[in-house]
């Protein structure tokens, strides 16, 4: 060992190899896991500047004092919240931990350039997963033109799997298809006639334009976008405050869909809508995407600790949306099965971490006047007490001036508030640590912002910003955003995506059924300027797109899944447009875009489920009774039963994938629920009063529920059920509206009524 | 919006009738017309995914009956007694128990000890010492596991009764009975395999703590009411009797065969069939809840008329939650019995801040009979064996007294994650015995503790399930009820 040591000594202080016996004890337990790429914990053990450096937690070791050594306690077994190597791997054997217990005693000597590796270890793997790598324009195959691009792609795939596409979807059903995927609503009698009517070339593209241009086609798509910005109107958790302003982010989501604004902006405003030179309140308006985050007023709670949770949440939903990524996976230890620390976890955090809720009155425009308004007159009131106090004064009645004085103060304390949005923007510096098992008590060594060192660099200066983030997530290097984008827009218009975990392009997520398509989608939407209208109905006039969804027994034994897309997919529609699709049948729909959300009948005992019932729920009045499902006032503790039998989310974390479930308790909300019901009583009385025939009746009332006439099988299935319920109601007052009722509320409960053919 | 189908007045039940006549349910063997159509198609049957799945190993219970008190009853005054506790009453305690320690609502300075005036005694022949607030409970004291070794990490209610009902403090998860139902699916054809029962004011968590998370929402709890319908939307609307329901499921079951012979989508047949079920549902449900057929001995057993004590509580539920806990313990039985495979029974008015003597009579008085009658009836029909019971809540409360805002009028405790109790009961669990040592006061826990993952395992266990096993892959990781802990605690089981 002397030797040893004189030796090291005679290498010089500059360079200061390791000692071989410490360096083998190293490399047969720690360095696997400590090392370049896989720090776990933040710490590096294969090269002495790791070591210097320490991990997330501190220090590793300190020079001379192996007993207040970090890592003579991990290795000893005495620390039971600290203990390495971690099962089911060996612990270190006396005589090992002796070797570096003594090296550590001695000064920890090493400081030369050399890397260990750990014993046994695998080369490195030299490709990076797919999804990191950069977007490339693939070659279409065969000769086909751009606008044949996907079908080309798709073809392919499905030739070399022996199959073939499904034949063009009939007109009607095109027509259905193409409203509620871009409307979310069944085409209007006008629109009906008029695609009708149009039998020259080209008339299919005129009728996707002419969805586009639809106020409603913001609405369809906001509320594909509010799951992902886990949307409600209440602040989740105990106390559940409502949140009357939360609104206002919903309509600006709408209003950036309708004008199609370019994704890279609309990703930019909503990230850093505060931040950007010259902004103004639309853009503050915009960042109201992450005040949808959970609030807890629960009593008693550490403030700090649910501030945290906003963050994480933040960070999380960013990485998902943006990314792909379970980013999340990260905050209590380095990702288990993608490239990403701890540490760099904290280094995305530290971008969100000195942000602040901040609620800014809204600018001038109708809802100012409303306020203003009300304001003069609060303020002429208060004129008049004054006066009133002044006159009374003077007449020297105390009692009367102390009553006239309480008056002033409760009134002067009711003055109307002014209409505020809910933004987030930069607050006081805050440095971040990382979180040590992500416990925000728990507070480790101190990091400064970052993006994940797999993907490509920031660019920008020592201190990048929040703008820089959301610069940097839709910048022409980034390999994730526009794949994820794509992808999460090609799920809703074939159900599914050509990555099909959505919410995950990291390696546990699914392959790409289609890996150059969408490349192909992701590089054409980028160079189209992030151009969504343009985007959408390039899928939108594809071959694919327009296949019947009609099962095949061929596709149905070689492709369960649909994941080839030999047909399209037969979809039952979200929750809110079930809801949409029945009032919209029957008339009653409100077709008013945007304001603040409305309370529709909701079955008595549902607010009480909230704390000490302290929702009330107020029906709304009027037309607001039937306005559309994306305007039904969200309540994170007692969500909107028709909503949630549905399968819309609770609002409470990102979700880029809904379920699609089929319970009982669905159908008695379709035959039962008063709203629907009341679309029965509606629809039942437009067809008592249509003239003509029964049948011409019933064929006016299965157009309107479902979009296509009656089969033979089905107009005779139906005239009978008419003439069951003549019968039935025979003699009673009004029997032949009832009739027509109880036939409206058969048709509304068609099985393909909630579905997109 | 007049006329026959509008007509106002009392409505008729609409399928009573039906039931008997068995018309569309064949609840035995489950088949409606449109599996009848998919067999004459030729065509596979539609896997449901609530028809009971095997699970990992073979298991005790089969049905889960999960009592849930919310608000953090105090362990102290019920479970675990402490007289150590009168002597200190008014002390400070050390700055080493409290230094670390976050609390709700105790401001460290200031706080003080406090006694309890329950007197607990030794019961059963294994000598369970319980509290002088649970006469009946005490009497089964043989047949129950407690444990006074709970732990869990979270001090506001919210994120407590999460982590409780869904194993993590988050928003989000799926709760036990969704997991159960998703891993073992429900024998009952005729009623939804999770059903909720609450009684008194809404709990901190609504919806959340019974709801299906990431899974299907097939799997979420389906509440009961106590008012209306005792499932949303099961009547038919006014002037749709019975015999139009019944003309219109067969239109509609007649009418989906058709489209399926013709699109062969199987989503169809699955919609049609869910319509099949609703409407058998239409009538087992009115049945279930239809007390007349109960015999008097039962209803007085678990004390459904009782006479409620009049009390004034802060944050009491309102009147009448006696009668309405004690229906709601006899229904679980009925559920159970009619294949139900969990049940949860929720009551929020446990978190006894202040006047926690009053309240805790009360709550006890209200809740410790239809409990006991409960494990009697399912111990008389030979249910308990395979039935879990379980008495939980989201914590305990404090040795220390609470001074909110520096008060000085003490009378109740505040939130305490660090000990509590629980107690569980049947469906393969030892009874008779204590599991776990808290220190003198109450403080920490000394012997055997079990976290709230290591409860779900146990719990999971008796059902035959692995808690490592049972997973659900949602946003690119394998999710479990047990989170990233759980030891399934072996002493507890029989």
């Amino acid at each position: 060992m002397t030797t040893l040591i004189l030796a090291m000594l005679a290498a010089g202080a500059d360079a200061v190899p390791l000692d071989s016996a410490v360096a083998k004890v190293l490399q047969t337990n720690c360095v696997a896991c400590h090392r370049q790429g896989k720090a776990k914990g933040g710490l590096r053990l294969d090269t002495s500047e790791g070591l210097a450096k320490g991990g997330n937690s501190g220090p590793a070791i300190v020079p001379g004092k192996s007993s207040e050594s970090r890592l003579m306690r991990a290795v000893s077994g005495t620390d039971s919240e600290l203990s390495m190597p971690p099962k089911p791997r060996k612990s270190l054997s006396g005589q090992e931990a002796g070797i570096l217990a003594s090296w550590i005693d001695k000064g920890a000597r090493w400081n030369d350039s050399t890397r260990l590796v750990a014993s046994g270890q695998e080369a490195e793997p030299t490709k990076p997963h797919w999804a990191f790598q950069p977007v490339k324009r693939p070659k279409v195959p065969g000769d086909a033109v751009s606008l044949a691009a996907i079908d080309a792609f798709l073809r392919q795939r499905l030739a070399s799997e022996g199959l073939s596409p499904s034949p063009e979807a009939d007109r009607p059903t095109l027509l259905r298809r193409v409203w509620l995927d871009l409307t979310g609503l069944p085409p209007t009698l006008e629109e009906i006639r008029l695609y009708e009517g149009d039998q020259a070339q080209g008339a299919y593209e005129r009728m996707v334009d002419r969805a586009m241009d639809s106020p409603h086609f913001g609405e369809r798509w906001a509320r594909h976008w509010l799951d992902l910005a886990r949307y409600a109107d209440s602040d989740g958790y105990e106390k559940d405050t409502a949140r009357p302003n939360a609104f206002r982010y919903r309509d600006w989501v709408i209003e950036a869909f309708n004008a199609n604004m370019p994704f890279d902006r609309f990703a930019l405003e909503q990230l850093a809508g505060d931040m950007i030179p010259g902004s103004g309140p639309s853009q503050r308006q915009a960042t109201g995407f992450h005040r949808n985050t959970l609030t807890n007023k629960e009593g008693g709670v550490d403030q700090e600790q649910f501030r945290v949770e906003a963050v994480v949440d933040r960070v999380n939903t960013t990485a998902r949306v943006f990314l792909g990524l379970t980013l999340g996976c990260s905050q209590c230890h380095d990702h288990k099965y993608d490239p990403f620390s701890q540490r760099e976890y904290y280094e995305m955090f530290a971008f969100f971490n000195s942000d602040a809720e901040i609620d800014l009155p809204v600018g001038q425009g109708p809802e100012h006047a409303v306020w203003q308004k009300a304001m003069d007159a609060h303020a002429a009131k208060v004129g008049q007490t004054e006066d009133r106090l002044k006159t009374l004064k003077a007449s020297g009645d105390a009692k009367a001036v102390a009553a006239a004085e309480k008056d002033l103060a409760a009134l002067k304390k009711s003055a109307p508030k002014p209409p505020v949005m809910p933004t987030l923007a930069r607050g006081p510096e805050r440095p971040t640590h990382v979180m040590i098992r992500g416990d925000f008590l728990r507070k480790g060594t101190i990091v400064s912002a970052g993006t994940p060192a797999v993907l490509p660099p920031l660019n920008t200066g020592a201190q990048p910003t929040r703008l820089d983030l959301a610069r940097w997530l839709t910048g022409p290097e980034n390999p994730l955003t526009s794949r994820v984008i794509v992808n999460w827009f090609w799920s809703k218009l074939f159900g599914r995506g050509i990555v099909a975990t959505l919410e995950d392009f990291g390696t546990q997520g699914e392959a790409p059924s289609h890996p150059e398509l969408l490349d192909w989608l992701a590089h054409s939407y980028r160079l189209d300027g992030w151009d969504t209208k343009r985007f959408l109905k390039r899928l939108m006039v594809s071959a694919a797109y327009r296949q019947s969804s009609a099962w095949r027994a061929d596709l149905g034994e070689k492709d369960p899944y649909n994941r080839l897309v030999g047909r399209q997919s037969r979809l039952r529609l979200e929750a809110e447009a079930v809801r949409d699709v029945c009032l919209a049948a029957s008339g009653l729909l409100s077709r008013k875009v945007g304001g603040p959300s409305v309370r529709p009948p909701q079955p008595a005992g549902i607010s009480e489920l909230t704390y000490a019932n302290s929702a009330k729920w107020v029906e709304s009045k009027g037309e607001d009774r039937h306005r559309r499902g994306l305007y039904t006032w969200f309540q994170r503790t007692s969500p909107y039963p028709m909503l949630m039998t549905f399968d819309a989310p609770d609002a409470n974390v990102c979700v880029m994938r809904r379920e699609r479930s089929t319970t009982p308790l669905q159908a008695l909300t379709l035959l039962n629920d008063p709203v629907f019901f009341e679309c029965a009583v509606s629809l039942g009385a437009i067809l008592k009063a249509e003239s003509g025939s029964d049948a011409s009746r019933l064929r006016q009332g299965m157009l309107r529920s479902t979009g296509r006439p009656p089969s033979l099988d089905e107009e005779a299935t139906l005239a009978a059920f008419l003439t069951t319920a003549r019968a039935k109601l025979a003699g009673k007052d009004d029997a032949e509206a009832g009739a027509w009722t109880v036939v409206a509320r058969l048709l509304l409960n068609l099985e393909s009524v909630p579905v997109r053919e | 919006m007049t006329g026959a189908v509008m007509m106002k007045g009392p409505v008729m039940n609409p399928v009573h009738g039906l039931a008997r006549r068995g018309f569309l349910t064949s609840a035995a063997s489950g088949t409606g017309l449109m599996a009848l159509a998919h067999q004459l198609a030729g065509a596979a049957p539609v896997a449901n995914p609530l028809s009971p799945k095997p699970s990992h190993a073979a298991p005790k219970a089969k049905a889960c009956i999960c009592i849930y008190l919310e608000g953090g009853p105090s362990q102290i005054d019920l479970f675990d007694p402490k007289p150590k506790l009168n002597e200190l009453h008014g002390q400070k305690l050390p700055e080493s128990l409290t230094k670390n320690v976050r609390f709700a609502f105790i401001q460290k300075e200031g706080a003080r000890v406090l006694g309890s005036p329950r007197t607990f005694a030794r019961h059963g022949g294994c000598g369970m010492e319980l509290s002088d607030l649970l006469p009946y409970l005490s009497r089964h004291a043989d047949d129950i596991a407690l444990v006074r070794s709970m732990h869990t990490e979270a001090f506001n209610h919210h994120p407590g009764q999460l982590l409780m009902n869904t194993g993590a403090p988050v928003f989000g998860r799926p709760s036990m009975g969704s997991w159960l139902n998703y891993g073992l699916g429900s024998p009952s054809r005729d009623l939804p395999g999770y059903v909720v029962l609450s009684s008194g004011r809404g709990t901190s968590g609504g919806t959340s703590n019974w709801g299906s998370g990431f899974l299907p929402s097939t799997y979420q709890g389906v509440l009961f009411r106590n008012q209306g319908d005792p499932v949303l939307n099961l009547s038919n609307p006014p002037g749709v009797d019975a015999d139009i329901q019944e003309a219109t499921i067969r239109a509609l079951s007649s009418l989906g065969a058709g489209q399926y012979k013709h699109l062969g989508d199987p989503e169809i047949a699955s919609r049609v069939e869910s319509y099949e079920l609703a409407f058998r549902m239409q009538a087992s449900a009115p049945e279930l809840i239809d007390l007349s057929r109960e015999d008097k001995r039962t209803i007085e057993r678990y004390g459904l008329d009782r006479k409620e004590p009049a009390i004034k509580a802060s944050r009491g539920g309102g009147p009448g939650q006696f009668r309405s806990f004690a229906t709601n313990c006899l229904l679980a039985r009925r559920l159970v019995e009619r294949g139900v495979r969990f049940v949860n029974l929720f009551h929020a008015s446990w978190d006894h801040h202040s006047n926690l003597d009053n309240e805790l009579t009360h709550n006890c008085q209200m809740a410790d009979q239809p409990v006991a009658a409960l494990l009697d009836d399912l111990k008389a029909r030979g249910m308990l064996d395979s039935t879990l019971v379980l008495w939980l809540s989201e914590f305990g409360r404090t040795p220390l007294g609470e001074n909110r805002g520096g008060s000085s009028n003490v009378t109740g405790r505040d939130h305490h994650p660090f000990a509590f109790s629980i107690w569980m009961a049947g469906g393969g669990i030892k009874g008779g015995q204590v599991l776990g040592k808290t220190d003198e006061i109450g403080w920490s826990i000394l012997e055997d503790p079990v976290h709230v993952n290591d409860l779900h395992a146990t719990i999971l266990h008796l059902f035959g399930m692995d808690h490592l096993r049972l997973t659900y892959r949602f946003q690119g990781r394998d999710f479990r009820l047990t989170d990233v802990g759980g030891k399934v605690v072996n002493k507890l089981l029989a």
